[in-house]
C-alpha cells in the first residue's frame, strides 16, 4: 500500500492552490456576498484545464485520473465551497454522465465544449416533490414523432440559471417503475425550457441554484442519453461519482477552517496567553485536524478505487457521509473558537459555516448515504 | 527563432523554516520548491523561444532536486539537463557556475542563456554574470524588458540601474539575468503538467564532469536573523498617547 | 602585499564604503584605493576622506556600458593585488564584482551587511539569506577578498575629515570597445515620494481597511513632516499604492529616522526593508504581532482610534 501522491498530482495540487489563492481566494467573500457566479475564473479556470481532468484528451478533457480532479476540488474548495462544488457536478456528474453513457456524436457535441469549459454542465433530477424519494418525481418526457416533449418542474437544480447543458432526468414508462426514467441532454435555449429565479440561500451563495420549469418543451429523439428506462442507473452511478467530489469539497471546507483556527488561536490573547495554550481549545483543534485526515483518506481512497475501475458506491457514500458531516462539526468549532468575530461577516468561518451545512444534504442526504451504506452491508 | 536556456535551482521554500532553540534555524520540516526568480527566467524563455526556437531547462543540484524537473518541464521548456550529484547539494556559485558551463559548452548549442536575477536561498545574485564570464559571452543583468529582434541575432534588453533604465542591445549568444517584475510566471495548466513528463530529461552525473573546485565562499554559521530591539507598550488612553508622542519628541522625531 | 580597493560609480557612494574600508586599511596595513569614474568629484575629497589613491575611469561613450571596465579593472587589481575589493551593492556594481570575481578566480560575498576583520585578521561578512529569515556569516577563500555592499549601509566617511591630505592620482583611458551597446537610457521619474530619502516613513499595512483610510495614514505623514509606504500586500495585491512606496525585501529598503507602521503585522520580509531606521515604531491591535518584537516604540491599540489621536498630538507639540 503506498499512500503517495504522483509527482504530476503534487504539482497539480499546487497549481491549483496557488491559482484559487491567486483568483479565487481575494473574490470568495464578495461572491458569497453577492450571489454572484463569477464567470471570469470560470474562464480562468477553463483555460488551465481544471473543468475536464479526469475526462480523455479526444474529448477535450486533460485525460488525468479522477484523483487528481478531486485534488483540484479539495484545493478549490479551501479558497471558496462554492467554486469547487461547481467543478465538482460539471465535471463529476454531468461531464462523466455523458462520457459513460453518450454516442460518439453526443459526446462531440456536449461532452467536448464541456470538458474544455466552454459550456456548462447541469444535473437536473430533484423535484419539489422528489427528493431523496427519486421515484415520487412526475415530470413525463412523451415520444411525439422525433422528439420527446417534456412536462414538469424540477428544483434546486445547481447552475440552473447559468447552465449551457442540461441532463434532465423524466419518466419514460411511469409503468415500468425503477426501469422507467429517461435521461436527456438539453441545451440552455430550447423553448419550453425555463430556469426559474435564483434561490436565495444560506450558503454556497455562489452557487446558482433553480428551479426549472419545462412546458411542451421538445427534445429531438438524438438527445436521449443512454437507453430509454435507464436513467435511473445512470443517475445513481452520476452519484457515486458526484459524491466523492462533494467528499472533497467538504475536505476543502475542513482544511480551511483549520486554517483560521490555528491562527486565530495563535494570535487571540486572552488572560494573558494565546488561547492556543488553552486545553479546551487545542483540543478542539485536535479533533479537527484527526478527522480532516480521515475524511482526507476516505475520498482519496474512493477516488482511487474509481481509477482502478473498481466498483466504488459504498466508498464513496462512506466518504460523502463522513467527510460533510465533520465539515459542518468542525465548522461550528471554528467558529466557537473565532468567539465573536467568527459570529461576523469578514470573518472567513463564518461563511464556512454556512457552505457546510449544505454538503449534509445535496447529492444524497446523510439519511440516504447511511440507506446505500447499510444497504450495501446488510447484502 | 532563438535557441534559449533557463537556468533554475530548486530551492528550501523559506516558509517552512522554523526558528530552533538559542538562535538556530530548524530545517527539519522544510519543502522545496522551484526558486520564484528562476519561474520568471522560464516564463520569459518560453516567450523569447518564438516560432521555431527551442527551451532547455538546466539545473545543477543533488538528486533530490529531480522533483523540479518536471515543474520546469511544466514551464514551457522542451527538455531538460540535470547535472546530478549529492556533492552538488550546496555549491557556491563559483562552483554552480562552473558545473553549468561545462554542461552548456559541451553539451547545449544555444543563442540566449536566461538566469533569474539571484536564487531564493541564497540571493548571491552571482550565477549569471559568473557563467557568462566563465563561458565568454556579454551578460546584462537585472533586465526587466526583453526583446528578441524579428529578425533574429540579437536582443535589445531594459537594463534597471539606479538612476532609471539603460536600454541596451548585445548580439547572439548573451546571457540575461531578468527581474520579477519582467513577467508574470504562469501558473501552469493540467496538461502543461501532464505532458512534462513525456519531455526528454538528460541527466549529467559528476564523474562526467572535470572535478569540482573548492568552494571560494565559505558559510561559517546560518542563524535565525533576528531584529530585536526592546519594545516600550503603550496604551491607547490619552495619557499613553501624549507620552509616545514626548518621546518621539524627545528623540527628534516628531516632525 | 596588503592594500583595500574600492569601487562604486557614484561619489556618495565611495564615502560610503571608504567608512569600512579605511578601517580595515587602518587595521591590516596597506594602501587605500579607490576607483570612481571621472565625473564623480575631485580627488582631495576622497583624499581627505581617508584614500591614499585615486584611479579616475575617463568618460565612457554614449553607447558603452560601464561594464566595458571589466578587463582593465582586473588587469589592475591583478597588478596591484590587494587584499580585498569593496564594490557598491548596485545593480552595475554587483554585475561587475561577479564578473570580476569569476577573472579573479575568487570568492565574493553579496549584499553584506557587515564587514569586519576577526581575531587572525580573516575578513567576515554577515549577510542574509532565506528571504530575510536567516543571518548568514560567511568567510571568502581567495584572495583578493571581494564583497559588494548595499548603498547606506555605512554611513559616510567623514569628508574633508583630514583637510589638506593628499594622495596619488591617475586615470586610466577608455577601455576597448564591449560587445553590449547603449541605445537609449531613460531617468526614473523623481516622484515627489522618495521614500528612500525621506526622514520619516508611515507604513500601511493589512490592518487598513479600505484604500479611503489611507488619507489618515497621509495626515500622520504629513504632521510628522514624513511620506507614506506600505507593505507588499497592499501594493502588490490591493495595488492601493504603487510599487515604488513598498518596503521590504522585494520592495524598497529605507532608513529612515522614524519608521512608524499603521496595523503592519512584521513579517520578516518587510522588516528586512527597514532594519536599518533609527526609531521603529508601530500600532498594532494583535499584542502578538512579530512587529513589536522589532520595534523600539510600541501602541497596542486599533489604528482607527490611535491614529486620530497621534495626529493631534503631534500638532499640539508642534505648537
Amino acid at each position: 500500500m503506498e499512500f503517495k501522491l504522483t509527482e504530476e498530482q503534487e504539482l497539480i495540487r499546487k497549481n491549483m492552490r496557488e491559482f484559487a489563492d491567486k483568483y479565487v481566494e481575494p473574490i470568495a467573500a464578495e461572491i458569497d456576498e453577492n450571489s454572484r457566479h463569477p464567470a471570469e475564473v470560470f474562464k480562468l479556470l477553463a483555460e488551465g484545464d481544471w473543468m475536464g481532468i479526469p475526462i480523455p484528451g479526444e474529448y477535450g478533457g486533460a485525460g488525468a485520473d479522477y484523483l487528481t480532479h478531486i485534488l483540484a476540488v479539495e484545493e478549490l474548495s479551501r479558497s471558496c465551497a462554492s467554486t469547487g462544488f461547481t467543478v465538482s457536478i460539471h465535471v463529476g456528474i454531468a461531464c462523466m454522465l455523458v462520457l459513460l453513457n453518450g454516442t460518439e456524436e453526443q459526446k462531440k457535441k456536449y461532452l467536448t465544449p464541456m470538458a474544455k469549459g466552454e459550456k456548462l454542465g447541469a444535473f437536473v433530477l430533484t423535484e419539489p416533490g422528489a427528493g431523496t424519494d427519486v421515484m415520487a418525481a412526475t415530470t413525463t418526457a412523451v415520444l411525439d414523432g422525433d422528439a420527446y416533449v417534456l412536462n414538469g418542474t424540477k428544483t434546486f437544480t445547481s447552475n440552473g440559471p447559468t447552465g449551457d447543458f442540461y441532463m434532465v432526468f423524466a419518466w419514460t414508462d411511469k409503468a415500468a417503475g425503477r426501469k422507467g426514467m429517461s435521461c436527456f441532454i438539453i441545451p440552455r435555449g430550447t423553448p419550453g425550457m425555463t430556469p426559474g429565479e435564483h434561490f436565495r440561500k444560506m450558503g454556497l451563495r455562489s452557487s446558482q441554484t433553480s428551479e426549472m420549469v419545462f412546458k411542451d418543451c421538445r427534445v429531438p429523439k438524438e438527445n436521449l442519453l443512454g437507453k430509454e428506462g435507464a436513467g435511473l442507473v445512470m443517475a445513481m452511478a452520476g452519484f457515486d461519482h458526484g459524491r466523492v467530489g462533494i467528499a472533497a469539497q467538504s475536505v476543502g471546507i475542513i482544511q480551511a477552517a483549520l486554517d483560521e483556527s490555528i491562527r486565530y488561536s495563535k494570535e487571540r490573547v486572552q488572560f494573558g496567553n494565546p488561547i492556543s495554550r488553552n486545553q479546551a481549545i487545542s483540543w478542539m483543534i485536535a479533533n479537527m485536524a484527526t478527522e480532516l485526515q480521515a475524511a482526507r483518506f476516505l475520498t482519496y481512497h474512493a477516488a482511487w478505487l474509481k481509477d482502478q475501475k473498481q466498483g466504488f458506491s459504498k466508498e464513496a457514500a462512506m466518504a460523502k457521509l463522513f467527510a460533510s458531516e465533520a465539515a459542518m462539526r468542525h465548522t461550528i468549532k471554528a467558529v466557537q473558537i473565532h468567539g465573536g468575530y467568527g459570529y461576523c461577516k469578514g470573518a472567513k468561518v463564518e461563511r464556512l459555516f454556512r457552505d457546510a451545512k449544505i454538503t449534509e444534504i445535496y447529492e444524497g442526504t446523510s439519511e440516504a448515504q447511511r440507506m446505500v451504506i447499510s444497504g450495501n452491508v446488510l447484502r | 527563432m532563438p535557441k534559449v536556456v533557463a537556468c533554475f535551482k530548486w530551492v528550501v521554500d523559506e516558509a517552512y523554516i522554523r526558528k530552533g532553540g538559542g538562535g538556530a534555524l530548524d530545517f527539519s520540516a522544510v519543502d522545496y520548491k522551484l526558486s520564484e526568480y528562476d519561474r520568471n527566467a522560464l516564463e520569459e524563455a518560453t516567450r523569447c523561444r518564438g516560432e521555431g526556437g527551442t527551451v532547455t531547462a538546466l539545473t545543477a543540484g543533488s538528486p533530490e532536486a529531480a522533483k523540479g524537473l518536471k515543474d520546469a518541464l511544466s514551464r514551457g521548456a522542451d527538455t531538460a539537463v540535470f547535472a546530478s550529484d549529492p556533492a552538488f547539494a550546496a555549491l557556491d556559485s563559483s562552483q554552480t557556475a562552473a558545473v553549468l558551463a561545462e554542461v552548456i559548452r559541451n553539451r547545449i548549442p544555444y543563442d540566449l542563456i536566461i538566469c533569474g536575477e539571484g536564487s531564493g536561498d541564497q540571493y548571491a545574485q552571482q550565477v549569471g554574470p559568473r557563467l557568462a564570464e566563465n563561458l565568454g559571452i556579454p551578460c546584462i543583468s537585472y533586465v526587466q524588458k526583453l526583446t528578441v529582434a524579428a529578425e533574429g541575432g540579437r536582443i535589445t534588453a531594459e537594463r534597471r540601474v539606479e538612476e532609471g533604465v539603460e536600454v541596451v542591445e548585445a548580439s547572439f549568444p548573451v546571457l540575461v539575468t531578468v527581474l520579477p517584475e519582467i513577467n508574470i510566471p504562469r501558473i501552469p495548466g493540467v496538461k502543461d503538467t501532464l505532458m512534462a513528463g513525456k519531455k526528454p530529461v538528460v541527466t549529467v552525473k559528476n564523474e562526467e564532469l572535470p572535478p569540482l573546485g573548492a568552494a571560494k565562499l565559505k558559510t561559517l554559521a546560518m542563524t535565525a536573523a533576528r531584529l530585536e530591539r526592546n519594545c516600550e507598550l503603550f496604551g491607547t488612553a490619552p495619557e499613553d498617547i501624549a507620552r509616545f508622542v514626548t518621546a518621539l519628541q524627545q528623540k527628534g522625531v516628531s516632525g | 602585499m596588503a592594500g583595500i580597493w574600492i569601487f562604486a560609480e557614484k561619489k556618495e557612494l565611495v564615502l560610503e564604503l571608504l567608512t569600512p574600508g579605511g578601517e580595515l586599511a587602518a587595521r591590516q596595513g596597506g594602501k587605500l584605493t579607490i576607483v570612481v569614474p571621472e565625473a564623480e568629484g575631485d580627488p582631495a575629497d576622497y583624499f581627505a576622506a581617508g584614500a591614499d589613491e585615486v584611479v579616475l575611469l575617463s568618460p565612457l561613450a554614449e553607447d558603452v556600458t560601464l561594464g566595458a571596465w571589466l578587463p582593465v579593472l582586473a588587469g589592475e587589481i591583478r597588478a596591484a593585488d590587494p587584499e580585498a575589493v569593496l564594490l557598491a551593492a548596485t545593480s552595475r556594481g554587483k554585475e561587475i564584482a561577479a564578473r570580476l570575481a569569476a577573472r579573479l578566480e575568487t570568492g565574493l560575498a553579496s549584499n553584506c551587511l557587515s564587514l569586519a576583520a576577526d581575531a587572525d585578521g580573516t575578513l567576515v561578512m554577515e549577510r542574509l539569506a532565506y528571504g530575510g529569515a536567516a543571518l548568514q556569516r560567511v568567510a571568502v577563500m581567495g584572495r583578493p577578498v571581494m564583497a559588494t555592499i548595499p548603498p547606506r549601509t555605512f554611513p559616510p566617511a567623514a569628508a574633508a575629515a583630514i583637510p589638506g591630505r593628499e594622495g596619488s592620482v591617475r586615470t586610466l583611458p577608455p577601455p576597448p570597445a564591449d560587445t553590449v551597446r547603449v541605445v537609449a537610457r531613460k531617468e526614473k521619474e523623481r516622484s515627489a515620494q522618495d521614500i528612500t530619502a525621506a526622514k520619516t516613513v508611515v507604513c500601511v499595512g493589512r490592518g487598513l481597511e479600505k484604500r479611503e483610510d489611507l488619507e489618515l495614514a497621509r495626515q500622520l505623514a504629513a504632521a510628522l513632516g514624513g511620506e507614506i509606504g506600505c507593505t507588499r500586500p497592499i501594493s502588490e495585491e490591493l495595488h492601493w499604492l504603487p510599487d515604488n512606496l513598498c518596503i521590504g525585501l522585494s520592495g524598497v529598503q529605507v532608513k529612515p529616522e522614524l519608521y512608524l507602521g499603521l496595523g503592519v503585522s512584521g513579517q520578516i520580509q518587510h522588516l528586512t526593508g527597514l532594519r536599518g531606521a533609527r526609531l521603529i515604531c508601530a500600532v498594532n491591535r494583535d499584542p502578538n504581532a512579530p512587529i513589536f518584537l522589532a520595534a523600539d516604540l510600541g501602541i497596542i491599540g486599533d489604528l482607527y482610534e490611535v491614529t486620530p489621536k497621534l495626529i493631534e498630538e503631534v500638532k499640539k507639540i508642534r505648537g
